[in-house]
């Protein structure tokens, strides 16, 4: 079902900005996984837009369909994977596109860097044949020029000694590294989109920043945009440009990061960003979390996903899905039928600071003990040991 | 790498020797060599039983028996036999049967290897396809049907062949003993005997490997560093062959040496079935025979040849799999 490639240009899209100048232009992308249970409906529709240079930052937690999507975009989903909607980088369609025509744009126009760096190498290859070996599948180049060509690449990813770190192998490689490698492979033939599919996630947070940093490099030497795929707020506030935030299988809020990050309109972008940790707030307000869990992506009842763990939950949210609407501005839209109630809220107006689960009761002493500690309230002395740190 | 291929060769030194003894002592402990006279009617009398325990050292001690045999192999004296009353070289028959064997099994190794990679790829690659339903299918077909049977299915299908087809398919013996001067007509003829034989050991071996390689590559074909080659823009051909085959083939080398001693078993049926006088015979007549130190000499090439393989796979692995590193 690509009917919708009929697009014109001029027509806006659903995140409402027009598409005149779209680099990735996603239209009603849907994939579904048939199962022994059913068709698991792992996207329900996902339109975005990607301009040049841009960087767009996809959130949600695990299984909310962030890394499928980017995955239908690239064509690597497994052959039973149902896709349908559009997929247009500029002007050509990229969906039902044979895997040689699309191995065309893969590498060349559309990179992608992968969550686990510790798997994403053959483990057989030095790391500068396979980035040699990217740069010579789109190019016509003799082994030694696409062999320096690396090494130069590893020093822009800020591999030391890189003509000697070349020759080794993946595993020879810290976590950090092999994941500026796969960066080095992304950039090899200056693409104009990389998508970065949770990047830093499987990384030890002392490397995340570096490697963050190491994405900018990427983009600035390449001119890419970046479809950076995330659970990690904190990543999307520092990199991100726009912001789409999904929630089972579909964009529930779509906008600039400081629409999303003050001026949310949807419960579920409010709940997530009552769960992060802040340093800069006061000691005394405590994180909300979201009660219970996702809803299963096989026969998805009627009515807004996330009624069940919404806190403003009304009868019409179990019987109509909300669509995406214009919330602050046209291009802020938000898939609530109540987004206005959110006006001037803060996540702890609508969740509250205790598990309503009811685990761990015989805890709460304990826990807050140590929330005490964490606040500071307890000196130093009374710490075994404290005063030195 | 070649001061580990070194130390290998001597650490299967003490395995050798190890094996010989263990060998020796099995041998040793699970008959009378006599027991054949013992039967005889009229009862020989006791010189010629004393006679046959001196030739067949039976009156030294167990570890002077040892000591004597296995010096005597070193300088190529492999211990007397009854055969032709006592005048066979073991060692000079030895030489020639396992040409004769070694023919088959390298014959039917190769081939089962490479069905069993390209039948693996196809089957992986076309996963759930028609061909990959027909592959499963013909893999367990082979893999259900014993060795013994099937060879004698093969023999006798060929002989209703030649009586029907008018064929001439070699169903038994190694080489025809009238046949034409000339080297080629000895080859034509060694590869006619070599025909059935083979297809019967290499098919039971085929079945189970292609199996094992359809499940290995499809493990690789499903792994992030593929995702990786093909996010990259490879054709199709090189994420397969260079980035797939390439690793998905390593684990192969390990199952193919393993299986080494499995088929010098299937060896020794495929020789009975279709009458070959090769190493396996060899073994069956040494055993009928009671001949001691035939059965001796067939127990130390096998222990040899399975040493030796998994030396080579060892070895193959430190060329194929850079994480392994022999310092």
């Amino acid at each position: 079902m690509t009917a919708s490639t009929g697009v014109s240009t001029s027509r806006n899209n659903s995140d409402g900005r027009s598409n005149d100048d779209a680099l990735l232009l996603v239209d009603n992308l849907s994939v579904g996984f048939p199962t022994e249970d059913g068709v698991v409906h792992a996207v329900r529709g996902v339109s975005y837009t990607l301009r040049p240079r841009e960087v767009l930052g996809i959130v949600g937690e695990s299984g909310s369909g962030k890394s499928v999507t980017s995955m239908a975009v690239m064509g690597l989903l497994p052959k039973s994977a149902q896709v349908s909607g559009s997929v247009r980088f500029r002007n050509d369609e990229l969906l039902g596109l044979s895997e040689s025509a699309l191995a065309k744009f893969r590498g060349e126009h559309l990179a992608m860097i992968f969550q686990d760096p510790m798997s994403s190498l053959n483990p057989v290859y030095t790391v500068g044949w396979q980035i040699a070996e990217a740069l010579r599948a789109h190019h016509d180049m003799s082994k030694d020029a696409a062999m320096t060509r690396a090494v130069e690449l590893l020093t822009t990813v800020g591999i030391p000694r890189a003509k000697e770190r070349a020759n080794n192998y993946p595993h020879e490689f810290s976590g950090g590294m092999r994941q500026r490698a796969v960066i080095a492979i992304a950039m090899a033939n200056d693409p104009d989109v990389i998508i970065a599919d949770e990047p830093t996630t499987a990384l030890d947070v002392t490397v995340q920043a570096q490697v963050l940093d190491t994405l900018t490099t990427a983009r600035h030497e390449t001119g890419a945009a970046m479809v950076l795929i995330t659970h990690d707020l904190g990543v999307v506030a520092g990199q991100a440009d726009r912001v789409l935030v999904m929630y089972a299988g579909k964009p529930v809020e779509i906008g600039s990061v400081d629409d999303i990050f003050y001026t949310p309109r949807m419960p579920y972008t409010l709940g997530l960003l009552g769960s992060l940790p802040r340093l800069d707030a006061g000691d005394a307000e405590r994180l909300t979390p979201i009660v219970g869990s996702p809803p299963s992506l096989i026969n998805l009842p009627p009515g807004c996903p996330f009624a069940p763990r919404c806190p403003i939950r009304q009868p019409i949210c179990d019987v109509e899905e909300p669509e995406l609407r214009p919330t602050t501005s046209a291009t802020h839209v938000a898939a609530c039928h109540f987004s206005e109630q959110l006006e001037g809220k803060s996540p702890a107006d609508l969740f509250q600071t205790s598990v309503a689960d009811d685990v761990l009761p015989e805890d709460a002493g304990e826990s807050e003990q140590q929330d005490r500690v964490v606040r500071g309230e307890e000196t130093a002395e009374q710490v075994p040991g404290g005063g030195q740190s | 790498m070649l001061a580990y291929a070194i130390r290998r060769l001597l650490i299967s030194i003490p395995i050798i020797i190890i094996s010989t003894f263990i060998v020796f002592l099995l041998v040793t402990y699970s008959g009378d060599p006599l027991a054949n006279l013992r039967v005889k009617q009229p009862i020989p009398p006791p010189q010629v039983f004393a006679k046959y325990r001196h030739q067949f050292r039976l009156d030294q001690p167990v570890l002077e028996r040892y000591w004597h045999w296995i010096t005597g192999v070193v300088h190529g004296d492999f211990g007397p036999s009854v055969e032709g009353g006592g005048t066979l070289n073991i060692g000079h028959e030895l030489g020639h049967r396992l040409i004769v064997s070694a023919r088959l099994v390298v014959a039917a190794m190769v081939i089962a290897a490479i069905l069993a990679v390209v039948v693996g790829v196809v089957s992986a690659m076309k996963q759930y396809s028609i061909p990959d339903y027909a592959f499963t299918f013909t893999g367990f077909l082979f893999l259900s049907m014993p060795l013994f049977w099937f060879a004698v299915l093969l023999k006798e299908g060929a002989i209703w062949l030649n009586r029907n087809a008018g064929t001439s398919l070699a169903t038994i013996g190694d080489s025809s003993p009238t046949v034409g001067a000339g080297t080629w007509a000895h080859f034509t003829d060694a590869v006619n005997h070599l025909v059935l034989p083979t297809i019967a050991l290499a098919m039971t071996s085929y079945a189970a490997w292609s199996r094992f390689n359809r499940a290995s590559m499809l493990e690789v074909l499903s792994s992030d560093y593929i995702r990786l080659a093909r996010a990259k823009g490879l054709s199709r051909r090189r994420v397969l062959v260079r980035h797939a085959l390439r690793t998905a083939l390593i684990p192969f080398v390990t199952v193919t040496a393993l299986d080494m001693a499995a088929i010098l078993g299937a060896t020794i049926i495929t020789e009975r079935v279709f009458q070959w006088r090769g190493m396996g015979t060899f073994l069956l007549d040494g055993i009928t025979n009671l001949d001691v130190y035939v059965v001796l000499a067939w127990l130390l090439v096998a222990a040899l040849v399975v040493i030796i393989f998994n030396l080579i796979a060892d070895l193959l692995y430190g060329v194929l799999d850079p994480r392994i590193r022999y310092e």
